[in-house]
């Protein structure tokens, strides 16, 4: 196995994680598994930042997408309703 | 096969173990089990990027390796005290 089939084989595994996380963060109706998937894409775009050669952009991704938008997410829903609105 | 060679495919099997904890996360049928597959995908792929770094021979990306095996501790904390005391942080 050469670099460039080794690095194509990584393009298609992460490119492919990258849209099923997508599509699954936008579908869940309950929230927090949507918080947790949003959670897997960032995990999935700052490896892929990784692969593409920029280790401290990979570094501020990981710093904003895991920790922080995690935080403010899960602050946001308690200090909101859990359930969505009924009529 | 060379060492380097051998390095790949240990970061192919990692990345497709990644993959299936991944399904684990889109089936399971409660919060926590989501949770626990988050945390186990995330340490998967921290070895992964050290591995990634061994292949390439740059020290750099060790770091991020690192720094996320610590802010992801922090992610399923917020997220483990959130499902159990519906707190977040110190409030």
């Amino acid at each position: 196995m050469n670099f460039m089939e080794f690095f194509w084989i990584l393009q298609i595994l992460i490119g492919i994680g990258l849209l099923v996380s997508a599509i699954v963060a936008i579908r869940f109706k309950n929230l927090i598994m949507a918080v947790i998937a949003m959670a897997v894409f960032s995990l999935i775009l700052s490896l892929e930042f990784y692969v593409l050669q920029a280790p401290d952009v990979a570094i501020a991704e990981a710093g904003v997408g895991a920790c922080l938008t995690t935080a403010m997410y899960l602050l946001a829903i308690k200090n909101t309703t859990d359930e969505e609105v009924v009529e | 096969m060379n060492v380097i060679s051998a390095f790949m495919v240990a970061l192919v099997l990692l990345l497709f173990s990644a993959m299936l904890t991944l399904i684990r996360l889109l089936l399971g049928p409660t919060i926590p089990d989501r949770a626990v597959a988050l945390d186990s995908m995330t340490t998967t792929t921290a070895g992964a990027m050290v591995i990634y770094g061994v292949i390439t021979k740059q020290a750099v990306f060790i770091d991020v390796a690192l720094v996320y095996a610590v802010l992801s501790y922090i992610a399923t904390l917020y997220i483990a005290r959130y499902l159990v005391k519906k707190k977040v942080g110190i409030a």
